[in-house]
C-alpha cells in the first residue's frame, strides 16, 4: 500500500533523504527522469550521474544516492516486452527499503522475491527518461564513471597500469596516451627493482650476443625483442640517435 | 568453452587475462555473472579493471527470465566467468595483444628520427 505523504506517493519509501544535488563532477544530468525501484515508481526526478556516486533527486528535493562499487551492472534496455519504457537499468549490490510488493511489471506468475536473497542483496533501479534519446549519454556517463571506481578488493597484483584505461586500438592508430611512451630517464624509474634488474639481465644478454646477430649492442631488432621476450613489460633503454650512424647494419 | 578451472592457467590468466578478454573485442560472447545471471552479446570494449561492455546482449537474469538489452556495462567485480568463443586461439589472442602493446611501447618513436631496423609485419 502507498501512502499519500508530503512526498507524492514516496513516504514511504525511508531511504529517501533530502540532499543537495552533487555540485562538482557532475558527468551527466538528466531531467524529467522518473525512477523505479523494483517495478514501483518513486516519481519523477532529475538523475545526475557524478564521478563521485549516481544520484537522483524527485521535483520535491528527495532521493537517494548509488555508490558506484555498490552498482553491479548496468544498461540500456529498449525491449518493450521486458518492461513498457526504454530506459536505464542499474543492478546494485545492496538492500533498499521497499514497500512489500506483489506485482512487477516483469515477474510473469513466478517467484517475486528471491530465495537467495540472503546471499547477495540485489535491488533493480531502472531510470527512464521522458527523452528516451537521452539513453546512450546516460549509459556512457555511467560507465565513464564506474571506471574511475575499481573494485578496492581486487587482488591482482598486476596493477601497474598507471589507472588509465589501456586502448590498444587507440594506440594502434597513433591516438594513444603519450606518457606510454618513456623516455630513457622515465622508464627507468618507473621500474621496480625487479625490474631494473630484469633490465640488467636484458642487457647483459643483448651485449654477450653481438657476435651472432646483426644487432649492435644496445640495438634492438624484432628478432632480439621476440627472442628475449619473455612477457616482462620493461622498458629498455632506447638507442641514442646517431649512435651507430656509421655501423654497417644489413638491413 | 570456459575459463579454465586449473590453477596453473588461471595463475597465468590473472595476468594476462584483461588482455585476452581485450582480444575478444567485436566478438560475440557470453558472460556468467556472479548473481548466475549471463549475459550474451558483442563485446565493445573491456578495460584493465575487466569491466566488460557488451552490446546487443541477450540477458537471462537469475530467474531465468530473458530480455534484450541494447548496451550492458557489468563491473568486473561481478564477473565470474566470460565463455571465450570456440573459434578463438587463446594463446594467439593474448599473443597478438601482447605485441600490439610492446609494438607500441618499444616502437614508440617509430615515426621520429632514422629507423633503425625495417618495420616488418607486426600484427
Amino acid at each position: 500500500m502507498v501512502e499519500e505523504g508530503g512526498g507524492g506517493g514516496v513516504g514511504a519509501m525511508s531511504f529517501l533523504k533530502r540532499f543537495p544535488p552533487p555540485a562538482e563532477g557532475v558527468r551527466h544530468q538528466q531531467p524529467d527522469t522518473e525512477a523505479v525501484l523494483a517495478g514501483r515508481t518513486l516519481g519523477s526526478g532529475t538523475l545526475y550521474i557524478a564521478e563521485s556516486r549516481l544520484s537522483w533527486l524527485e521535483n520535491s528535493g528527495v532521493g537517494f544516492s548509488l555508490d558506484y562499487p555498490t552498482i553491479s551492472l548496468h544498461a540500456v534496455s529498449r525491449d518493450l516486452t521486458a518492461y513498457p519504457c526504454e530506459h536505464l537499468y542499474v543492478m546494485v549490490n545492496a538492500k533498499f527499503e521497499e514497500e512489500e510488493t506483489k506485482e512487477a511489471p516483469v515477474a510473469e506468475g513466478e517467484e517475486e522475491e528471491d530465495s537467495d536473497d540472503d546471499a547477495e542483496p540485489i535491488a533493480e533501479f531502472r531510470f527512464v527518461p521522458s527523452d528516451k534519446s537521452a539513453l546512450e549519454a546516460m549509459f556512457s556517463a555511467m560507465c565513464e564513471c564506474q571506471a574511475l571506481h575499481p573494485d578496492p578488493d581486487d587482488e591482482d597484483s598486476d596493477n601497474d597500469y598507471e589507472g588509465d584505461e589501456y586502448d590498444v586500438e587507440a594506440h594502434e592508430l597513433g591516438q594513444g596516451d603519450i606518457p606510454t611512451f618513456y623516455t630513457y630517464e622515465e622508464g627507468l624509474s618507473h621500474l621496480t627493482a625487479e625490474g631494473q634488474a630484469t633490465l640488467e639481465r636484458l642487457e647483459g644478454m643483448l651485449a654477450q650476443s653481438v657476435s651472432s646477430q646483426y644487432n649492435m649492442a644496445g640495438v634492438r631488432t624484432e628478432d632480439s625483442i621476440r627472442e628475449y621476450e619473455d612477457g616482462m613489460e620493461v622498458d629498455i633503454a632506447p638507442v641514442v640517435a646517431g649512435q651507430f650512424e656509421d655501423a654497417e647494419v644489413d638491413h | 568453452m570456459e575459463v579454465s578451472h586449473s590453477l596453473k592457467e588461471r595463475t597465468i590468466a590473472e595476468n594476462s587475462l584483461v588482455i585476452l578478454l581485450q582480444g575478444l573485442r567485436g566478438r560475440v560472447t557470453t558472460v556468467d555473472l556472479r548473481d548466475e545471471s549471463t549475459a550474451t552479446g558483442r563485446v565493445t570494449n573491456v578495460d584493465a579493471f575487466m569491466n566488460v561492455r557488451l552490446s546487443e546482449v541477450n540477458f537471462t537474469d537469475r530467474q531465468g527470465t530473458v530480455s534484450r538489452l541494447e548496451e550492458l556495462f557489468v563491473t568486473g567485480r561481478n564477473i565470474r566467468y566470460v565463455h571465450i568463443p570456440d573459434e578463438v586461439d587463446i594463446r594467439a589472442t593474448i599473443e597478438q595483444q601482447l605485441q600490439a602493446i610492446h609494438r607500441v611501447r618499444y616502437f614508440g618513436g617509430r615515426d621520429k628520427g632514422r629507423r633503425e631496423f625495417p618495420c616488418t609485419k607486426h600484427k
